[in-house]
This record gives structure tokens, C-alpha cells and sequence, in this order.
């Protein structure tokens, strides 16, 4: 009874009528129902179940609106988004996994190449996680995220390597 | 009177209507003459329990006679020490000494001491206690008292090793045509082992000695090789075929049996009633699960298989011995006494010298985790040179024990060694006789010892099986007591699905988790549909212990719950948790992400609904924060987060719920006071419109309730609304004067700070 009244107060956007205008490092300016906010903050709740479900806050980090597939924004709205999204969560794809070196203990030093390049990292315990889509996220001991998209993807060596972790 | 000359387990029918209680059948059967001269007309035995302390101190039996006219103590010569009539006796309950525990009762005149008795009587005399509070608090007729009775034994009865052994063997079912293909497979490669030791006879008596057959010794070789390649003799070299499906078999029966109790035994824990979770720690569960699982499927496929093969060669290899020589055979046994000797001596004395390693092991195990969680407390008293010192110490003693565990083997096994020695050389002397005199070949003697040899072995080896099949039965026992378990809170079998509306009635409770102490007495409480009731009161009042009854988390021993007029046993178990939702205190979540968590409330929510109920519950804004957001994992337990922020999240758990009842245990009390405003908005939210239950500490949570209860002492004291309650001037008013009086007394500290 009580939730429907806060279900009701979420201010769900229309994505035909938002739209983005202006996108700098980490925040974008939007028109929504012809009012325009600048210096804009969009945030995933769900960055890796649901990345398409975003919030957008204000300066002042008060809540704007929420949208539930920033997908169907028309499509110049989507690239500056989508722009800002990539960078802020920073998540490179492995695709390739060069080795593992498991020489001292616990402490894992991988040497990968992704999807932005090269990158050298070192995990700690059990750093690895698998979503229900079937997706390996990895959380390095600094807290940067990796992920294999594809377990299927990777070279038959790649492979090899992440049973260790695994 | 009738009397049962059998006893059966504990349970001895008596005097006239029913069975009594006793855990020494025999010796309260001695006193029983004695008995009859004392009681009364109409007078039943209902427990005979002895006491091995008498009242003046020294050890000497007493009896605890209770009928159901009256409790009284007798000694072993009939005099009567101390009666009382169960009229007057109003509870009975236990005071744990030093070496002693006693056994009072409450009378009007005060309590009174009944009987005193060492701590190895004690579970008898708890059971004791139990009945006589079941006569005389909760007022069960005698005549019912049977079935309780029967309960207390079954609950000590424990089931015989024969019918553990083909418990498990039954627990292991459909597993059975791999166990018998892997022992099927084991034998088979154990016979094929003592083919070598024939084919040399046939080369030693048929080429060698004559010096003839010279084709024979190509194929012997070309046999033997073929023997050796094919059996898991060498298995370093070998290692093939008969080996690998075997080993192979042998790990899908392992496994299969693995996941087959494992999940027996999870999915049975799952279902106990929560009287199990108190009487197991949550180590003795969990061991259960793993450990004890472990040593069966060990026995069943390491230990079961080795005694099947070593039977086998035994018999096998004894026959093929005695159908050489007789006499040698006898020989060939004078060691094998000696040996089983020397074995049960090792038995006996070796863990007297491995306990002492491992207890001083133990040791230095302690001061360390000492030093690591003390760190502040050694620091600070400048107990680092004395910690050092302990440490060294104790690793000296530990490394003493490894010498002293050398020097005792090196005197047992040297010796039975020698024994063997004196029999093989015996055999050859005798042997070596009946070869000279040809009575012997010489291929057959060859054959002779090393065939002793494999004899010697699966002898030795059913030794050393014997502890593990203990171990094993042991475990099946442990194992059994969690599958057999009665379930305490139990569906009946016309429960039905209910739509509640929240109205609870709760008539005459009695409820106690130990039998002895009664948590709950003669509780009545009513509460309309919708209202809101605080419950206060000190700790240990019962308060907790009165929501769990209504979430039927246990069972009350006396009295009944009725939701919308419906008693709550008639109510499926689903349906009714289904509409009762608990934010406790400390709320322990899952290792799965925080959206996942929320979504327990509801299946399949919304993510508008899941965040929806976050906002609502105040946890939106703390959950965004996470770089993770929605998707961060809580950690083990929740760990992760921290108190006030799990809280939120069972609150946002229980609003997705939408229930019908809501059950607040100290709703704030993991909070700042900033927080806790913001939270108690979040619970106003939540308890709009639903029969809500606020159990509290801080007075002030309880601002909005429509109706306060205080409790003490398992039974409600006063109620009423604040202000009523304050003019009464009773507990409520002492709890609330507290609690302003440490505010007041803070104020000025910080003030002049």
C-alpha cells in the first residue's frame, strides 16, 4: 500500500522526450520536456545487471529522473550518453589473457590485453564474479573492474590461464 | 498392580495407569519394594530418579520419587527425607553449583531444596524438572504425561551400531551397483596379483631345476609380464587398465555419494525447527554436514573396499598355503598373535604420547592467536619479552613430545618386526629340510614365502580398518540424530491458505526452550487489526521469544495463537510467514547482491520496485554511493555493510513483502540518533495500515504506538498508553525515568566541552 505511493513518486522519464545535449568528461547536459539541466550526473543502479537503467542526477545530487532503457534516446542522444557512460564506468573487455603469475601466493599478477589496450593488474583472494548473464567480472586489488564477456570468446590459452582463478 | 518383569529401554510399566521415567532401569526396579510400602492409595509412580550425592555430602544414592500426589526423597533404606505435596508446590527449577546442582521447588512458603546431585545426573533430573512443571504449571493431566514421557526416551535412545551399519548402507541406495562393480574390480586385481608367485613356482620346478622346457620359460616371462602390466602391482610403472576404470569407478562413487548425503543432510537442516539450531551449535551442524559425511563416504569407499579385498586375500591366500604345506602354514602363523598384540598395545598406549604433541601443539597454536588478537592488551602492559619467552617455551615442550613419540615406536615395532623374521627363518630351516628330502619342490617353497607375505599384509591392514569403521558408525550415529529428527513445529495436514487481515489473539502461553526455565507464562494478549503495540521491558522479559511464537519458529508448550480467529497450526507454514514480515535487530543478509537481497521480499519485483522500496526504507541514497550501486555484493552475512545499513535493507525487504503483520525487534538500535530519525520515518512508512508489533528498548521508538505491553519476566506486567502508564507509576514509569535521567546526566558534559 505504502510502496505503491513511492513506486508512484519515481519520476520515470519518456525517452522521446529527453534529450542530450552537450556531454563533457563526466556529466552531460539534458532537455527534458523542453526544461534544460546542465552539469548532469548519470548513474547506472544496476551497472552490471541492468546497464541500461539509469538515473540522472542534478548538480546539487538531488534526483532528476530515472530511465529504464537509455537505449531508445534518439540516436545523437545515445552517442554523447553513451560517451560519458564508457568512461565513467570504466569497465575494459579482456580479450585475451597473456598469463597469470601465481609465484607469489595469494597475490595474482595478470598480464592481459583488452579492448583498450594492454594492462598489467594484480588481484588478491577471490576476485572474481559471475553474473547470470554468464559474464566474469574481475576486481582488481585497486578496485579497477575487468570483464570476459564470452568465456566461449577467449583462445583455447586464455582459457587455461583463468581455470586457475576460476 | 501389575508389574513387567521386561523393561524396555528406560521406560518400566509400573504401579497401575502408566509408564515412569527413569534413565537407570534396573536399580530404580531394586527400589521399587521399598516403594510400595510408601505409597498411598491411588498413588502413580511417574519418575524414579537417582541422586549419587546424598545431603550430607559424600557419595551416596538418594531417590527422587515423583507421583502424582507429591515429590519426595527416600535413601536406599526407605526412610523418607523430604516430601511435599504437589498442591503446594508451585514450579520446580534447577540451581547449578560448583560441583552440585540442585533441585528446588517454589512452594508459598518460599523455595525450598528438594534434592542435591553431582552434574553426571544431570540430564535425568532436568527431565525431572520438566515433568514436574508439566504438573504442576501447565497442568497436563497424568494420563497425558505419557506421551511426554515416551518423547524423553526417544530423544536418549540411541540407534544400535548393527542397525547405523545398514542405515548408511540404505542412505547410500541407488549407489549400490557401483560399490559392488568397484569391489567386483578390487578383488579381481588382488587375485590377478597372485598369479606371479605361481607362475615362478611352475619355472622354478618345471625348467630351472630340470633344466628342461626351455619353450616354457619364454612363455612364463611373456605371462608374468603380461601379469604385472595388467594389475596395479606396479603401479608406478603399470597403472593400467584394471587400475583406472577402477580408480575411475571408484570417483563416481565417491562423488555420487558425496552429493547424495550432502544434500540429505542440507536439505533436512533446512527444515528443523529452530529448538535444533539452539541445541546444536552452528560448528556442530556444520560439521555434520561436512565432516561426518566425509568419514562415511570414506568408509564406504576406501575402508569397506579394503576389508572386502583384504577377507578375500586372506582366504584366498590361506587356502592356496595350506594346499602346499599344511605344517608350514601353521609356521607361517606363529607371528600373526604377536603382531595383533603388538598392535592393540600400540592402540592403547600410542595416544597417550600423539595427544600430548598435539595438546602442546595446541599450546602454542593459543598464544599465538593470543598475541594476534590481543595486540593492544600486550602493547600496553609491555608483555612482549613475556609472550616471547611463553612461545619459545611451549615450542620446546612441543618439539620434546616429537622425541619421546620416536623412542616408544622405536621399542614396539623392532621387536614385532624380529618375530617375522624368527617365523621366515624357521620356514626356510623346515622348508629347506623337506626340499633336501623331497618332500618339498623347491618351486613350492619359493612360492611358499612369498605367498606369507601377502598374508602378513591384509591382516595387518583389517587392524588398522577396524578404528575408521568405528569412526565411520560414529558419524552415521551423528548423521542419523539429524535425519531421524522429529520435526517440533509440524504442519498439520489440513492447513490451509489464508488471506490474514491482522488481528492476533494470543490465550494462556507457556513456552520454554530448556523445559526447566519458562521464558513465557500464561501470556493472553489481543491486538486488533491495524494497531500498532509496543512491547518493553528488561532484557530476558520474553519479548523476542513472543514474535518467534507467532512466526511459528517454535511451538508453545501450553496455551494457543489464533490470527483472525483462525488458530495459526491450521494456517500453512508458507502462507503464514508469507504475511508476517521480522526486521530484526541485527539482520543477517545473503552473499548476493543488495538488489537481490531486497528482491527476497517479493518474487520476481520490479526494478522500480526494488529501488522504490530502497527510497522508502532510506537506503537509496547510501546504496548509490557504492561504485557497485544495486549490484554490490553484501559480503558473508552482509558483512559488508554495516549494521544500520543492513537494517535499512530488511526494512526495504519487508515493505517489498507488503505483509500483513509486521514484527519491529529494536528497529533503531544499530543507529545514530540522526539516522534514527530518518529510519523511523522509514518505519512509519512501513507500519501504515498493518498490524505492527515494536519490540524496544528506547522508549522513544515507541512515540506512535497505539498501545505499550511490558513485559518481565515472561509474563506482561502493565499496559496501556504512555501517558496511562506513567501515571501508574509502575515498571514502565521506572524503565522511562531511567532512560530520561541518563539523557539529563549527558547534557552537562557536553556542554562544558
Amino acid at each position: 500500500m505504502s510502496l505503491e505511493k513511492w513506486i508512484k513518486s519515481l519520476r520515470i522519464l519518456n525517452p522521446k522526450k529527453v534529450k542530450v545535449i552537450h556531454a563533457e568528461l563526466d556529466t552531460i547536459d539534458l532537455e527534458i520536456e523542453g526544461m534544460i539541466f546542465t552539469d548532469v550526473r548519470p548513474r547506472r543502479p544496476f551497472p552490471y545487471t541492468h546497464p541500461e537503467y539509469i538515473i540522472f542526477y542534478d548538480k546539487d545530487e538531488k534526483e532528476i529522473g530515472i530511465l529504464h532503457d537509455y537505449r531508445k534516446l534518439d540516436r545523437k542522444s545515445r552517442a554523447l550518453l553513451e560517451q560519458v557512460l564508457n568512461l565513467i564506468y570504466f569497465m575494459p573487455t579482456i580479450k585475451r589473457i597473456l598469463s597469470i603469475d601465481r609465484s607469489k601466493g595469494w597475490k595474482y599478477l595478470w598480464r592481459v590485453e583488452t579492448d583498450k589496450g594492454f594492462r598489467e593488474f594484480e588481484t588478491r583472494g577471490r576476485c572474481t564474479r559471475l553474473l547470470p548473464d554468464g559474464r566474469i567480472i574481475i576486481t582488481d586489488a585497486s578496485g579497477n573492474v575487468y570483464q570476459i564477456k564470452n568465456l566461449n570468446e577467449l583462445d583455447s590459452k586464455s582459457i587455461a590461464w583463468l581455470m586457475f582463478v576460476l | 498392580m501389575e508389574r513387567n518383569p521386561k523393561m524396555e529401554d528406560a521406560l518400566v510399566s509400573s504401579h497401575k495407569l502408566i509408564t515412569y521415567y527413569t534413565d537407570e532401569p534396573e536399580k530404580s526396579e531394586e527400589i521399587r519394594p521399598i516403594l510400595n510400602r510408601i505409597l498411598v492409595r491411588d498413588e502413580d509412580i511417574l519418575a524414579i530418579v537417582r541422586s549419587d550425592i546424598s545431603r550430607n555430602g559424600v557419595y551416596n544414592d538418594e531417590y527422587l520419587i515423583v507421583t502424582n500426589k507429591r515429590i519426595f526423597v527416600i535413601s536406599t533404606n526407605g526412610q523418607v527425607l523430604k516430601g511435599f505435596n504437589l498442591r503446594e508446590v508451585k514450579s520446580a527449577s534447577i540451581r547449578p553449583y560448583l560441583g552440585v546442582c540442585a533441585l528446588v521447588v517454589n512452594t508459598d512458603n518460599g523455595s525450598k531444596t528438594v534434592v542435591v546431585y553431582s552434574k553426571r545426573r544431570k540430564s535425568a533430573f532436568e527431565k525431572v524438572v520438566t515433568l514436574i512443571n508439566d504438573m504442576v504449571l501447565l497442568k497436563i493431566p497424568t494420563n497425558e504425561l505419557k506421551s511426554t514421557l515416551r518423547q524423553y526416551l526417544s530423544f536418549g535412545k540411541r540407534p544400535t551400531k548393527r542397525s547405523v551399519f545398514f542405515k548408511i548402507l540404505k542412505m547410500t541406495g541407488s549407489t549400490w551397483p557401483l560399490i559392488v562393480l568397484t569391489l567386483f574390480l578390487s578383488v579381481l586385481g588382488s587375485l590377478i596379483s597372485l598369479l606371479p608367485p605361481y607362475l615362478m613356482k611352475i619355472l622354478i620346478d618345471q625348467v630351472l631345476v630340470p633344466r628342461a622346457h626351455f619353450d616354457l620359460l619364454t612363455k612364463i616371462v611373456i605371462g608374468l609380464l603380461a601379469v604385472y602390466a595388467s594389475s596395479s602391482l606396479l603401479p608406478q610403472v603399470g597403472h593400467l587398465l584394471l587400475n583406472i576404470v577402477r580408480s575411475y569407478v571408484n570417483l563416481k562413487l565417491n562423488q555420487k555419494l558425496t552429493f547424495k548425503l550432502r544434500s540429505l543432510v542440507y536439505s533436512k537442516i533446512q527444515f528443523l525447527s529452530l529448538d535444533y539450531y539452539d541445541k546444536y551449535s552452528y560448528g556442530d551442524l556444520y560439521s555434520r554436514v561436512m565432516d561426518d559425511v566425509s568419514r562415511i563416504i570414506t568408509f564406504v569407499s576406501v575402508d569397506l573396499e579394503a576389508v572386502i579385498i583384504d577377507v578375500a586375500m586372506i582366504v584366498f591366500v590361506g587356502v592356496l598355503l595350506v594346499s602346499m604345506s599344511p605344517l608350514l602354514t601353521l609356521i607361517s602363523m606363529l607371528p600373526i598373535p604377536i603382531s595383533i598384540i603388538g598392535t592393540m598395545i600400540y592402540r592403547k598406549t600410542a595416544p597417550k604420547y600423539y595427544q600430548r604433541s598435539w595438546n602442546k601443539w595446541s599450546e602454542v597454536i593459543s598464544i599465538l592467536s593470543e598475541t594476534l588478537a590481543a595486540p593492544i592488551l600486550i602493547k600496553s602492559f609491555n608483555k612482549e619479552p613475556v609472550m616471547i619467552e611463553k612461545f619459545k617455551k611451549k615450542m620446546t615442550e612441543h618439539l620434546t613430545t616429537g622425541i619421546d613419540i620416536f623412542k616408544y615406536e622405536q621399542k614396539l615395532w623392532p621387536a614385532i618386526g624380529f618375530s617375522f623374521t624368527i617365523s621366515n627363518l624357521l620356514i626356510w630351516w623346515y622348508g629347506g629340510m623337506n626340499v633336501i628330502h623331497g618332500v618339498l619342490t623347491l618351486g613350492s617353497l619359493t612360492a611358499f614365502t612369498s605367498y606369507m607375505w601377502r598374508f602378513y599384509g591384509p591382516i595387518n591392514d583389517l587392524l588398522n580398518h577396524v578404528r575408521a569403521i568405528q569412526r565411520a558408525m560414529v558419524s552415521g550415529e551423528r548423521l542419523l540424530e539429524i535425519l531421524e529428527a522429529e520435526l517440533s513445529v509440524k504442519e498439520s495436514p489440513h492447513a490451509k491458505d489464508v488471506e490474514i487481515k491482522g488481528e492476533i489473539d494470543m490465550k494462556n502461553i507457556w513456552f520454554t526452550y530448556d523445559g526447566i526455565y519458562y521464558a513465557l507464562h500464561n501470556v493472553n494478549l489481543h491486538i486488533k487489526p491495524g494497531e500498532h503495540v509496543g512491547i518493553v521491558g528488561p532484557s530476558g522479559a520474553g519479548k523476542t521469544t513472543l514474535v518467534k511464537l507467532l512466526l511459528r519458529l517454535y511451538e508453545p508448550q501450553r496455551g494457543e495463537i489464533y490470527i483472525d480467529g483462525i488458530n495459526i497450526k491450521d494456517i500453512k507454514l508458507s502462507s503464514l510467514r508469507r504475511q508476517i514480515a521480522i526486521v530484526l535487530q541485527n539482520p543477517v543478509l545473503l552473499n548476493v547482491s543488495i538488489a537481490e537481497n531486497i528482491a527476497l521480499g517479493k518474487e520476481n519485483a520490479s526494478l522500480d520496485e526494488i529501488i522504490a522500496a530502497a527510497k522508502a526504507a532510506k537506503a537509496h541514497e547510501f546504496i548509490m554511493r557504492l561504485p557497485e550501486a544495486y549490484d554490490t555484493l553484501a559480503g558473508r552475512s552482509g558483512k559488508r555493510l554495516s549494521g544500520g545499513e543492513r537494517q535499512r535493507i530488511a526494512i526495504a525487504m519487508a515493505l517489498l513483502k507488503d505483509p500483513k503483520i509486521l514484527i519491529l525487534d529494536e528497529p533503531t538500535s544499530s543507529l545514530d540518533a540522526l539516522k534514527e530519525k530518518e529510519v523511523s520515518e522509514a518505519v512509519d512508512e512501513l507500519t501504515k495500515g498493518r498490524t505492527t508489533i515494536i519490540i524496544a528498548h528506547r522508549l522513544s521508538t515507541l512515540r506512535k504506538v497505539d498501545r505499550i505491553i511490558v513485559m518481565d519476566k515472561g509474563t506482561i506486567v502493565e499496559e496501556g498508553t504512555h501517558e496511562e502508564l506513567l501515571k501508574k507509576g509502575g515498571l514502565y514509569k521506572r524503565l522511562f525515568e531511567a532512560q530520561v535521567e541518563g539523557l539529563t546526566r549527558m547534557v552537562p558534559t557536553q556542554v562544558s566541552k
